[in-house]
């Protein structure tokens, strides 16, 4: 029989493996998958509670903002309360002084600049970093979760997108007098959320989250957040390298 | 709007566009970065009509190289997520090329329609396949007479005669151009001994038994590994149409009475303006551009936002008679046969 490929495979490993390739479920019972979520879950509260601290922070910056930002902050303290929850749901102990020293490189850059009147130094690092690497994280993790986990995950993703959206808005009303200083609080950020997720890589693919993934989630939440902030694609580019190239 | 999904032809041509473009960082960076890299919209563009219509569209790069063909779940993201930046920018209208189609085909990605806080629309996207199908056929039709072949009186061999554009140029050829005897090869016996059932006509035959016959062929297969082709055994002259992804002939192996053309390759009557052709490597960047990326942009033309030429086997010839009109009508012209320096050997690539 003829044997000229017809359909527009082009290479044998154009097969698909299958529709659940990679989407499979963990086995959540394991003491490999408990372990990989003592520090996960960890960095996920530290997270929320850090985001807490920082739009209360973000509040005294903007005090005519101060009780929009509080709102925010109060929705944070209740993403930590169901994440801890989840942690509880499987038996974990949250490995916490892991999760704040994982923090500590973007937490000690914030209370710099928060001690240096840096709006928006502390708008890119809380409102754009974190909720875009929160976002990404919890997107890749959704299909992965256990069905506990995974409802209060979908309903913390849509608030996210709320805070995000609140730093997005603030400069994006600002960007001509905060470029210079976005552009610089960028390179001196970004490449520690390279960092993080690198670190956090090996835990993340017992959970089955990849570190493609993630990164390429991550730099999509971002790259929407500058391009309605009213940076050019090539800008973005630029910016966003500094997490490709770490 | 319209919007056109890409990607380099290689990491290495990729590296060197994005060099071009200003993307220094990207540049710079290793297959697995890319791999990581979100997808871009890279340029903006407008085009006139001969009519005098003007539309806006967005050329969006995927960030797939084919080196990535291995890595199933990379390829299938950037697909996606490439679809997704479409959308969101408020395309109406996009054109999945190169290998986004195939993947997006070949992976099933109908499955995936969530991405993110984004479900896909279908109906903004289309394969351009129609076009295409129609831009070949309109390449045999032109060019076969300009080698002193009678089509009325010639064997045409469609390698890949079951696949989506394959099936319609077999429909197009038997009941529109009236060709002596189309010769169907394929991979699997049971959909050509279907398309030969439909067609009501035509002979299944093994590649090197058509090849030996044929006076022209439309090859749009595309073939896993390099095969060599005898040159010997062709009958002269012989029209090859390369319609594949990538393009497996080498034109420069033409000669002696073997001519290969660049299959569903159009060309616009002006300048568009644009960079990325150049990265397509076509002959004249300007204005040639892949039959599919054109499909969008005649659908954006005539205002049809719809997903005109989607899944496999559904193009009619009605649907090739109104986007081939509407391709002429806005100033589209089928590649036509160059002079080919004779080399003695024909190999695919």
């Amino acid at each position: 029989m003829p044997t000229v490929a017809t359909t527009t495979s082009v290479d044998s490993s154009l097969d698909p493996v299958g529709p659940t390739e990679g989407s499979d479920l963990p086995d959540f019972s394991t003491d490999a998958y408990k372990d990989a979520y003592s520090r996960i879950n960890a960095i996920v509260i530290e997270g929320e509670q850090e985001a807490h601290d920082n739009y209360m922070s973000l509040g005294t910056l903007l005090p005519d903002q101060a009780e929009e930002l509080a709102r925010l902050a109060r929705m944070e303290l209740k993403h930590m309360k169901g994440f801890t929850a989840c942690g509880n749901n499987l038996g974990v102990t949250a490995d916490m002084p892991f999760a704040q020293e994982f923090f500590s490189p973007l937490r000690n850059n914030f209370q710099a600049a928060l001690k240096e009147g840096k709006v928006v130094t502390c708008l890119l690092i809380q409102a754009l970093l974190i909720e875009a690497f929160a976002i990404s994280a919890y997107h890749i993790y959704i299909p992965v979760a256990d069905p506990f986990a995974r409802k209060i995950t979908e309903g913390v993703v849509k608030d996210e997108y709320t805070h995000l959206n609140y730093g997005q808005e603030w400069l994006k009303a600002h960007l001509e007098e905060s470029r210079a200083e976005l552009e610089q609080a960028n390179r001196d950020n970004l490449p520690h959320v390279r960092r993080m997720l690198e670190r956090v890589a090996a835990d993340a693919a017992v959970l089955h989250m990849e570190k493609e993934d993630l990164i390429e989630d991550f730099l999509i939440a971002y790259q929407d957040a500058l391009t309605d902030i009213g940076f050019t694609p090539r800008e973005i580019a630029r910016m966003a390298a500094a997490a490709l190239m770490g | 709007m319209f919007g056109l999904i890409g990607h380099s032809t290689s990491f290495e041509s990729a590296r060197n566009l994005a060099r071009s473009l200003g993307f220094e960082e990207y540049a710079e960076g290793d297959l697995d970065m890319w791999c990581s890299a979100p997808p871009q919209l890279v340029e903006r563009i407008s085009v006139t009509s001969p009519t005098g219509k003007r539309i806006e569209g967005a050329y969006i790069d995927s960030v797939f190289v084919p080196e990535m063909l291995s890595r199933f779940k990379t390829a299938k993201r950037k697909v996606l997520n490439a679809m997704e930046l479409a959308q969101k920018t408020g395309i109406d209208i996009t054109a999945l090329g190169g290998f986004t189609s195939i993947i997006f085909e070949d992976f099933k990605l109908l499955r995936e329609q969530q991405v993110r806080a984004t479900t896909l629309d279908w109906t903004r996207f289309t394969t351009g396949n129609t076009h295409t199908a129609w831009v070949l056929c309109r390449q045999v039709e032109d060019n076969a007479p300009k080698l002193g072949i009678d089509l009325r009186r010639a064997k045409v061999a469609v390698v890949g005669a079951t696949g989506d554009i394959g099936s319609a140029i077999c429909r197009w050829l038997s009941q529109r151009t009236g060709v002596q005897e189309l010769l169907l090869v394929a991979r699997r016996p049971q959909p050509l001994a279907d398309l030969q059932q439909e067609l009501g006509g035509g002979r299944i035959l093994p590649l090197e038994d058509a090849l030996a016959e044929a006076d022209v062929v439309v090859w749009v297969a595309s073939l896993a590994q390099a095969s060599n082709i005898d040159p010997s055994q062709l009958p002269r002259p012989c029209l090859m149409v390369d319609g594949g992804y990538p393009k497996n002939l080498d034109t420069r192996a033409a000669g002696d009475g073997i001519h290969v053309l660049k299959g569903g390759i159009v060309e616009f009557g002006s300048d568009i303006g644009w960079q990325m052709m150049e990265a397509a490597e076509m002959a004249k960047p300007q204005r040639q551009m892949f039959a599919c990326f054109a499909e969008a942009m005649l659908l954006e033309f005539e205002g049809l936002h719809t997903n005109f030429s989607w899944g496999r086997n559904n193009i009619t010839l009605e649907k090739m008679d109104l986007i081939g009109a509407a391709s002429l009508r806005h100033g589209f012209q089928s590649l036509g046969l160059e002079v080919a320096a004779p080399i003695p050997s024909l190999s695919t690539t």
